[in-house]
Order: structure tokens, then C-alpha cells, then sequence
């Protein structure tokens, strides 16, 4: 029962938001936390076994560290070694492609979405709590409520333990958070089921035509299909699980800032995906960089941090080589540019490297990566052909919706129009377009009930 | 303002969400669905089995899918809206301006293990065996598709077919022959399958190879029996705007008259029938007009005495072709794969037939093979 399910939209985000509120305040959130156990026992109850286990045991160790630092213990780091390595071994049993005698049978059959979420956020904890950033949680209903927030079980906003005991225990449900929340879920569920879903239809129509039959046009309309299908997905996502939050009155971060309008890869990069790359940052790049002086390893270092969440998108060398070169045309553009760039130039460099990158990830081998981008290149030697018109033709209207939707301009013009009519208009209307925008997502989950293409398994 | 324009966000579309929630609940449920032609799911039961790796939901999903409040309006407007904003392919269907095509043709693999079976029918019966691999709309109509879904063409498949059969085996090529008359109107717009005028034009070849002179079209009078058939395509994209079609019945008065006409049933039982079903003209699925009792045995029986008898093994894709036969045949034994239980010998003795013609449409061919694992 992912959020883009008739079932959940219809069905159990409606009857949850009623026993939450029917519930007094004390009790709200053992409720929160029996509905999340619900939520992720429909995935199936070895689901909620894996999750649960993880939990007490991270909860555990992290009892344990909390009470060897108060004792002023030198061994605190190996409950902290055990922890990482049992949440590093959780991800990499579900994640990697492993062959079939060394993954356990558990692992096989099905995949916990959102565990790869989960060991991040446990892993933060820990390292958290190592390093005196944060205390260890002692009652335990609020840590398994951390793990399993049905909010943000699937594909929502990474947070860290602190922040997010701050926001549960600072909660204020009322009707107009109610409001802000559906906004935000609707427009999440749009970008999920409206751009998202078509988009990779068209990515899925490039990719049934053999490689070397692609015209240098039709390869960049793919791989722009990919991007923004990645983009729209995990923002759909972060934006539902950020909105179905704010109905219960926790108010949690968004995720993506408008990344694919931006002026430089830095800017990119600082705006896509932040509260994963944040912790890539914190717990990663910062501990290892106090390790060393020099600048060049240093830079070595940020480069790895993004190699590291590269690899952990995608689980395989294409995310690697992603991550490798984000973060090398990062460290790059500090070097070389160093004048001011025209916005416009920065625009569209950033907005073309990022769909070559982009390729990687969507590729299933490096080496066919590298293929498809020569024939970007004009490595058929054909520029257009009747599949690009074919491309254009049925998918205009999409694409460029979705482009402009995934840019800031919209925003931009909500904030800074002089004319504070149009403001007013389209605030009264809000409720309106909300309400249609849910309809027409329905209508479009309404044959199968659900839109449960993810492109990842994150 | 701000404030209020949340609380009204909120108070629309929590309506919604509960206005829904509770129809949904509360409506009565229909057991099958008219317009899809199919039954709905039903509740799913609670055990731990299907708990312990989500199955129960995912029958819960179906099963509130299925009944959501509305289904049948919200989803011919999904079709519509579909076609507007993306590609013209609606659960698997593509819509073209003049026919829906299935778009997932490319997808097929041909099974070999249908070849093998008929290889080994001709093997062990002395009779002479014919085959005849019909396409669907797709193959013929395929022009009509984009060329990325197109990359595996029916007559390939058709073609890599009759590769896998033996020589003795004589092949009829309705591939070309309703190729050449794809301007007429030989298959449904809105099914996979031919028309009855298809399927003559097919019949007028594999006659003449059987040994007869084929009846002349102008001998036949025709009859509209419905202008109203919205076949399988129609049902499973529920695109409203896609014309329906005609069924039509071939009759020949002066000809050979039937006499009898039976249907066994799986369990053995035999039924009075006729070729045609009327009462099936008054339920969504009125292909099955033709000969759709779904028996997996038919025996039917002429007027002619030229005591030559024919085996025709076969999917529902020929039902409509089998009433051109009866011209020339004084029994006709019809067996169907799909609907049998055990092999083909309990249901007759394959010996006894001169010859036997084997019609499959060729998407059928595609699949596992699983009815046609018995040895004959």
C-alpha cells in the first residue's frame, strides 16, 4: 500500500487521520506508532519483523553507548562498530545484487521499500549519539516511532533523531495544518501520478529501441525523461510523506529545492535531494576531512562522499560513476570558474550535464551508459528521425509541463509578483485545484488502484 | 485569508476523502463487472500466510480497487484523459484513430512447445495435418503502431511458427492472404480477432488445399446480427470513443443444412447446441456468439453424404471460421485445448480422421503452453 494507492488515499490515510484525532493528546502518539506498525505490517509481516528488529537493535545498542559515555568509557566505539556494521549488512542484503547462495531467502523474495532510508537514518543515530550530538533515546516507543513513521516510511524526508523528536513533541495538529498538508500531498501525488507516471512511459518507449537505432534527438529526449522521472518521483514522494506529516501536525523538510533549474552544478547539487546529501555530508565527508590537512585529499574526500551516495541510489557502478562526477564537476567549477558566468550559459550547461550524468544512473551497465551518450553525441550520425517527431508529438504537453513544474518559476512569481491580485486569486483558488488535482490523480489510478512505479528501490 | 483558504483545502478534501471512504464502504457490491466483462475480486481472507508477506493487502487493494465508488465513470475517464496527455497506449491498448491495436505485441515469445505437439500429432496419426497460424488485428494493422512497439512483428512470430514444424505438415499462410485485404473489413476495431469476412477470405485458401472448390461470396447472404460488439480491447482500455462493431452471420440457404450440433462438456456430460449462441448477444462478451458454450469438445453433424469426416483442434479464434466447413463435411469434430482437462485422445480417436486442421491465432501460440503438455 504505497501513498499513490486508492487504497491509502481512500482508505487508510482518512481512517488514520480520524483515530488520531478522536485520540487525546497523550495517546496520540502510541496511535501514531500502532498505525505505523499497521502500515508497514500490509507490506507483510516479515516486513514489520525486519523493521522491528532493526529497531530494538539500534535502540539497544544506542542504550548502551548513551550509558558507557556517561561512565566515561573508552570502548564506547564498539557498540557503535557492532551497530554500523549490522545496518551496513541490513542494506546491503536487500540492496545488492548478490548471487543467490549468499543472499538469505528472507531477502529474496520480497524487498522492504524504504530500508535503505531506514539504515541511513538508524546509522545517523548512532553516530550521533557516539558523538555526544545527541542523547540516546531511552523510551522506545519514540525511537520505533522514528523508524516507523509511516509518513516518511517510503521514500520520505531523511531526518535526523533530534530533529525529529523535536517536531513530534512540538506537534499542533489543527484543520489549517490539515490544509497546508493536503496541499502538499496533492501536490506530491501529481507529481507522482500525473508527470512521473507518463514520463516514464516515454523513458520506458526510448529505452525498447535498440541503442543503436536511437537518433542523436531521441537519445536526449530519454535521458531527459529519465531525470525528470527521478526527479518527480523522489520529490513526489518526499512531498506526500512531508504533507500526510503536516496533517498530523508534524512538520517536517522539504526535500528538494527546485534543483533543475540552477545555474551551476554546486547549485544543483545543494538542491536536490538535501536532507540525503546533508547526511552524506555530516557523517561521511566532515569526520573524515578533520582526518587530513591537505587539500587535495581532502578533495578526494568530498568526491568519495558523493561516489557514496551515488552508489547508494543506484547500488552499482553506474550510481558510482554519478556520484563521481557530480562531485567532480563540483570541485571543478570551484577551480575554473571563477568569474561570474551569464545565469542563462550556467543554465543550460547545468540543465545538459545533468541529463549526461543522468545517464548513468538510468543505465543498467556502465559500459551501455557510455554507449548511449555517444550516441547522444551524434554517435548514429542521425540527428532527428520519425521516432524524435513521434516523441514530441505525443509527449509535448507533458514535457513541458513538467519542466516548467520543475523549476522555481512558478514560486518565484507567487513571492515576488507586484501585483498582489493574482496572489490573492490564486490563494482563494487553492482549495479548489487542490481538490480537483486529488480527482484527477484518482482518475488516473482508478483502472489498476494504484501507481506503484518507484524507478528505484530506495 | 491564507488561514481560511487552508482550512477550506482541508475541509474539501477530507469530504472527498471520506465521501469516497464511505460509499465505497457502503454501496452494495456487484459479484462481476458488466463493462470490463469480468469478475471482481473478492474480499481476501485473513490467515497468516497471506499476512506474513503481503498478499492480504494486496488482495485488499484489488478488492477496493475493484469496487471503488464510481469505478466504471472514473475509468473510461482515465482513457480519455490518457490519450490526451501522453502517448495513445491505455493498459496495454494502443488507440489509433481508426482501430485499438494491442501494444504489447513485441512482448510475445512463440512457444515452441505447441510446434513439437503438432509435429508429434503428425507423427503418430496417418492423416494428412494442416496448420493455419491466424494474427491478430496487430499483425495485420501493425503500420498503425509506433515502430518501438514493433519490434518482434507477428509475422515474424508467424514465420518462426511454421519454421518449427515439420515438413509433412502443410502451412497455410493467412498472413498474407489477410494482409492483402486489409482494406476491408476482416478484423474487429475494437478486438483482436477477424471478422467473419476474415475468416471467409482465409477459408476460400485453406479449402482448396483441404480439397474442395470454395462457396462464392455471392452465394451467402449476410446478416448483421449486431452493430453493438465492443471486443476485448474496448474492455480493457475502455476508450468510449472507439466505434463499435458488427457481427456478422455467412448464410447459405441452398447449401448444406446442419443437423445436429453438440457440445460435450468437460465432465462428459453432452448438451444441444447450435454454431451460433444468440443468448450470448445479451451479455458483454457477444464474441462468443460464435460457438462460445465454452465445451472443449463439438460434434456437428450435416446434411451431406460424402461421409468425409474433419478434425479441426483449435482456439475460440476459429469458431467463426468453422461455419464456412460445414459446406463440405458430413461431421465436423471440433476440439478445443483451452477448455480441456487431460489430453485430446479421451475426447476422440484421433486415428480415425483423413485429415486434421489445426487454427490457433497466433497470440495464443505466444503463450506457456501448459493445455498442450499431454501427450496424443
Amino acid at each position: 500500500m504505497i501513498y499513490s494507492s486508492l487504497l491509502f488515499i481512500y482508505g487508510f490515510f482518512p481512517l488514520s487521520l480520524l483515530i488520531y484525532f478522536l485520540l487525546p493528546k497523550g495517546m496520540q502518539r502510541t496511535g501514531l506508532l500502532l498505525m505505523s506498525m499497521v502500515f508497514c505490517g500490509a507490506f507483510g509481516t516479515k516486513y514489520l519483523l525486519t523493521f522491528f528488529g532493526c529497531t530494538v537493535i539500534n535502540y539497544t545498542l544506542g542504550r548502551i553507548m548513551g550509558q558507557m559515555r556517561k561512565n566515561g568509557s573508552r570502548f564506547t566505539w564498539i557498540p557503535l562498530v557492532a551497530g554500523l556494521s549490522a545496518d551496513m549488512l541490513m542494506l546491503f542484503v536487500f540492496r545488492a545484487r548478490l548471487p543467490g547462495i549468499l543472499k538469505p531467502s528472507f531477502a529474496e523474495s520480497s524487498f522492504p521499500l524504504g530500508v535503505s532510508f531506514l539504515s541511513l537514518s538508524v546509522m545517523g543515530y548512532l553516530m550521533d549519539v557516539y558523538r555526544g550530538k545527541c542523547n540516546a533515546e531511552r523510551n522506545i516507543v519514540s525511537f520505533c516511532l522514528y523508524t516507523m513513521y509511516f509518513p516518511r516510511l517510503i521514500m520520505g524526508p531523511l531526518l535526523r533523531y533530534d530533529i525529529f523528536r523535536k517536531a513530534v513533541r512540538s506537534r499542533d495538529p489543527s484543520l489549517e495544518e490539515i490544509g497546508v498538508g493536503m496541499s502538499l500531498f496533492v501536490k506530491g501525488l501529481a507529481k507522482k501520478v500525473l508527470a512521473a507516471d507518463n514520463l516514464f512511459m516515454m523513458y520506458n518507449a526510448v529505452r525498447s529501441v535498440e541503442i543503436s537505432k536511437l537518433s542523436a534527438l531521441s537519445a536526449w529526449l530519454g535521458a531527459l525523461a529519465y531525470v525528470l522521472c527521478l526527479y518527480f518521483t523522489l520529490s513526489g514522494f518526499a512531498d506526500m510523506g512531508t504533507g500526510i506529516s503536516y496533517c498530523f501536525g508534524i512538520k517536517l523538510v522539504q526535500s528538494f529545492n527546485y534543483p533543475m533549474l540552477s545555474s551551476r552544478i554546486k547549485f544543483f547539487a545543494s538542491k536536490w535531494h538535501m536532507q540525503l546529501i546533508c547526511w552524506f555530508r555530516r557523517y561521511i565527508s566532515r569526520p573524515l576531512k578533520t582526518l587530513t590537512e591537505k587539500p587535495w585529499l581532502r578533495d578526494l574526500i568530498f568526491v568519495f562522499s558523493w561516489c557514496m551516495a551515488g552508489f547508494w541510489y543506484k547500488f552499482d557502478l553506474g550510481g558510482l560513476i554519478w556520484g563521481a562526477m557530480i562531485g567532480g564537476a563540483m570541485l571543478l567549477e570551484s577551480k575554473i570558474i571563477k568569474k561570474k558566468i551569464l545565469k542563462a550559459t550556467g543554465m543550460i550547461y547545468t540543465f545538459l550535464l545533468v541529463q549526461i550524468f543522468g545517464v548513468f544512473l538510468a543505465g543498467d551497465s556502465a559500459a551501455g551508459s557510455l554507449h548511449y551518450i555517444i550516441v547522444m553525441f551524434g554517435g548514429t550520425r542521425q540527428l532527428a528521425d520519425s521516432f524524435t517527431i513521434y516523441l514530441l508529438r505525443s509527449y509535448l504537453v507533458i514535457l513541458l509541463v513538467s519542466v516548467y513544474a520543475s523549476t522555481d518559476l512558478f514560486r518565484n512569481m507567487m513571492m515576488r509578483t507586484g501585483g498582489a491580485v493574482i496572489r490573492k486569486v490564486i490563494t482563494a483558488a487553492t482549495p479548489f485545484i487542490v481538490t480537483a488535482v486529488l480527482l484527477i490523480c484518482t482518475v488516473f489510478m482508478s483502472y489498476s488502484g494504484s501507481s506503484e512505479m518507484i524507478l528505484m528501490q530506495l | 485569508m491564507k488561514k481560511k483558504t487552508n482550512a477550506l483545502t482541508a475541509v474539501f478534501s477530507l469530504t472527498v476523502m471520506f465521501v469516497f471512504l464511505l460509499t465505497t464502504i457502503f454501496m452494495p457490491k456487484k459479484k462481476t463487472s458488466e463493462n470490463e466483462n469480468r469478475p471482481l475480486a473478492e474480499l481476501p481472507e485473513l490467515s497468516s500466510d497471506n499476512l506474513s508477506e503481503g498478499e492480504y493487502t494486496h488482495g485488499l487493494s484489488r478488492y477496493f480497487t475493484d469496487h471503488f465508488a464510481g469505478r466504471d465513470v472514473w475509468i473510461s475517464a482515465q482513457a480519455l484523459a490518457e490519450q490526451q496527455i501522453c502517448e495513445s497506449i491505455v493498459n496495454g491498448v494502443y488507440i489509433s484513430d481508426s482501430r485499438l491495436l494491442d501494444a504489447g505485441v513485441s512482448q510475445r515469445q512463440v512457444s515452441m512447445t505447441y510446434a513439437d505437439y503438432i509435429n508429434r500429432y503428425a507423427e503418430e496419426n496417418s492423416g494428412a495435418v494442416y496448420m493455419a497460424a491466424i494474427p491478430t488485428s496487430v499483425g495485420v494493422y501493425g503500420d498503425l503502431l509506433p515502430e518501438h512497439l514493433l519490434s518482434n512483428s507477428e509475422r515474424d512470430q508467424i514465420s518462426r511458427f511454421y519454421d518449427g514444424l515439420a515438413g509433412s505438415i502443410r502451412k497455410i499462410d493467412a498472413y498474407n492472404i489477410l494482409k492483402m485485404l486489409s482494406d476491408n473489413y476482416i478484423y474487429y476495431r475494437s478486438d483482436n480477432k477477424w471478422t467473419s469476412y476474415g475468416a471467409y477470405c482465409v477459408y476460400r485458401t485453406v479449402i482448396q488445399k483441404l480439397g474442395f472448390q470454395p462457396t462464392s461470396y455471392d452465394k451467402y447472404t449476410i446478416s448483421h446480427i449486431t452493430d453493438a460488439f465492443r471486443g476485448e480491447l474496448y474492455i480493457k482500455s475502455q476508450y468510449m470513443r472507439s466505434k463499435p462493431d458488427i457481427i456478422d452471420v455467412y448464410s447459405y440457404p441452398e447449401g448444406t443444412e446442419i443437423l445436429s450440433c453438440t457440445g460435450t462438456d468437460s465432465s462428459g456430460n453432452i448438451h444441444e447446441c447450435s454454431i451460433y449462441n444468440s443468448s450470448a448477444l445479451e451479455t458483454p462478451d457477444m464474441y462468443r456468439f460464435y460457438m462460445g458454450y465454452g465445451y472443449p469438445e463439438y460434434n456437428i453433424k450435416t446434411s451431406l453424404n460424402n461421409d468425409r469426416r474433419l478434425l479441426v483442434i483449435c482456439d475460440d479464434t476459429a469458431y467463426c471460421f468453422i461455419p464456412f466447413l460445414t459446406q463440405h463435411y458430413s461431421e465436423i469434430e471440433v476440439l478445443s485445448p483451452e477448455y480441456m482437462e487431460g489430453g485430446i485422445e479421451s475426447y476422440t480417436d484421433t486415428d480415425e480422421y483423413e485429415q486434421t486442421l489445426f487454427i490457433f491465432g497466433i497470440d495464443t501460440l505466444c503463450e506457456n503452453g501448459e493445455e498442450f503438455n499431454s501427450t496424443p
